[in-house]
């Protein structure tokens, strides 16, 4: 504490100058004990002694946390809410399929095809079954590998484990999905197919996994997706758009999602690296 | 006691029926290695098995006492390790200290204090403190790969990996990364790649020179230096002789080169001439000099 000091034959005793620093003093003992203070350098050296200061160093940490520490992202704050520590709900929240116009995008795409297959017939309802066991698979490659993630080859180095990272991530895509699912449900449309078209999309994102531990998600997703244009198409072509979700092919379906995922995470295990670098 | 920290036996690394790396054997201590060499010679490579991004096709890599084919002991290596890649992009609207807060999330500092701590070290070792809440996109190309460098000193790392750290940087920012990493460079090992010779001879205790995927040199820069002694000569005029030669600020010619021109002036050589020596020094682009 800076101040004047000019020699006192006297000080102020202690139990007046505690009850001044706790405000007890009144008015008449305050003042004169404040006038005393102002010029005494031992008393102000009693009342530092008094008064517990926060110390500078953490007075400073907090003031850089509240200037520093980036607001959490809205996914993030929806995840630490559900439960996730904040930690991991930053790595979910920071993929880019996580961002909000990413999200906005996939509702907007699953919205359009929704309508067209309730209301365009048959090429309607082949749209809708074409993009919407997709979308899962857009969200999964937007998550991770050299295309998806400009800081790839830092992050993969880390020891956080990969298969955590991954799951995380894709149980959030799927999540994400679920609402819109949901909504499709209500449509005509979405009773005639859901939820058998999510049996292929989980596949699908299992495959597309599977794949992207030998090349990048994005080629692996652009594989599966061009795979489930032709059957598709086939099957419209052939005037049956149900045809891809026929019960013998559900079944299929979910032999293949299964084996897939056996295999996904055998292959993780076995990898340090989800996938190779060129 | 053996202090090998990076222990490389008979490594060869091929892509698409190119070889990157031919048989390399290394052995690192801790201190300061720079690798030099022309594109294409596989200091990348090497970077990227060092820092186990990369398997190896042939030949045995162990580091800070660890086989990198083994998933655990990888992941022990990954705990002890500081990587700067070549080439790092960010994720969009991230900070600063966003970003280096994300990537010691990954390292596992779960302790939000000791994380929130840790950051702001690892951004004051390279001068960015200042600059921790500015969007990465708003800063210069020169703090950005500051801001890379600062994921990568994270945890005060045993072993630092970095892939051309001083490219962007201006000189101040280049001598301000010399000391940063010289500090490092005292307990830990640091292995950078760099075209630029003047940071291996102020910082370095040891260069590997690579060529073609293979170790042209491997030892003290002062020894490669030396190597240069009485080749390296300033004359008024270009020796069609020489391996290289170009004009100084001064006027002269450097040439670089067994025979002396008329009139020339034998001079001490530089890391750069005694480089630009061992790889023959034929080639001007490679060679990085005005002819």
């Amino acid at each position: 504490m800076s101040g004047i000091d000019i020699p006192h034959a006297w000080h102020a005793d202690e139990q007046s100058l505690r009850r001044w620093v706790d405000g007890t003093a009144g008015t008449l003992l305050g003042a004169s004990v404040e006038q005393h203070v102002v010029r005494c350098a031992a008393c102000r050296g009693m009342v530092a002694r008094m008064v517990a200061m926060p110390s500078l160093d953490g007075v400073w940490d907090r003031v850089l946390d509240d200037i520093e520490t980036p607001r959490p992202l809205f996914v993030e704050r929806i995840l630490v809410r559900l439960g996730l520590p904040r930690s991991q709900a930053l790595l979910v929240a920071s993929a880019p399929s996580m961002r909000l116009s990413w999200l906005g995008g996939i509702t907007a795409a699953l919205m359009f095809v929704v309508l067209a297959g309730a209301f365009g017939g048959d090429r309607g309802l082949s749209l809708f079954l074409l993009v919407a066991p997709l979308i899962p698979v857009a969200g999964v490659a937007a998550s991770y590998g050299p295309s998806a993630d400009p800081s790839y080859e830092a992050t993969a180095v880390t020891p956080y484990p990969m298969l955590r990272l991954v799951l995380f991530r894709t149980a959030a895509v799927l999540v994400t999905c679920l609402p819109l699912v949901a909504l499709s449900s209500l449509l005509p449309v979405g009773q005639q197919v859901t939820p058998a078209w999510l049996l292929p999309a989980v596949g699908f994102v299992a495959i597309t996994l599977l794949a992207s531990t030998w090349v990048d998600t994005a080629y692996a997703a652009a594989v599966v997706a061009l795979s489930w244009l032709v059957a598709v198409v086939w099957w419209t072509r052939a005037g049956d758009p149900l045809g891809v979700l026929a019960p013998e092919l559900l079944v299929a379906y979910a032999i293949t999602t299964v084996l897939v995922s056996v295999a996904l995470v055998v292959r993780l295990r076995s990898l340090g690296l989800l996938w190779q670098m060129p | 006691m053996d202090t090998t920290t990076v222990d490389l036996r008979h490594v060869t690394k091929t892509f698409r029926g190119t070889t990157a790396l031919r048989s390399i054997n290394l052995r690192m201590q801790p201190g300061v290695v720079g690798l030099l060499g022309p594109n294409g010679a596989g200091k990348t490579t090497l970077l990227r098995i060092l820092a186990t991004v990369l398997a190896v096709d042939n030949g045995s890599v162990r580091v800070l006492g660890r086989d990198v084919t083994d998933t655990e002991q990888r992941t022990d290596i990954r705990r002890r390790l500081g990587y700067l890649p070549q080439e790092l992009g960010f994720p969009r609207g991230f900070s600063a200290y966003a970003f280096v807060d994300y990537m010691a999330v990954l390292k596992e500092w779960d302790d939000a204090a000791a994380r929130r701590t840790e950051v702001r070290r690892a951004l004051a070792a390279v001068g960015l403190q200042d600059k921790a809440t500015k969007r990465i996109r708003a800063l210069s190309g020169g703090q950005r790969r500051r801001v890379a460098l600062a994921q990568a000193l994270l945890g005060s790392p045993e072993l630092l990996v970095l892939d051309e750290p001083t490219t962007g940087l201006d000189p101040e920012q280049r001598v301000s990364l010399r000391q940063v990493l010289a500090e490092a460079g005292r307990t830990a090992t640091v292995v950078i790649s760099t075209h630029q010779t003047d940071d291996v001879a102020a910082l370095c205790d040891r260069v590997v020179v690579l060529d073609e995927g293979s170790v042209r040199f491997d030892g003290r820069v002062q020894d490669l230096v030396n190597e240069a002694a009485g080749r390296v000569w300033l004359a008024d005029r270009a020796d069609p002789r020489a391996s290289a030669s170009w004009r100084t600020g001064t006027g002269r010619y450097r040439n670089l080169g067994q025979t002396a021109p008329p009139d020339a002036e034998l001079v001490e050589p530089s890391l750069e001439d005694a480089y630009l020596l061992l790889r023959g020094a034929s080639a001007p682009d490679d060679a990085e000099v005005a002819a």
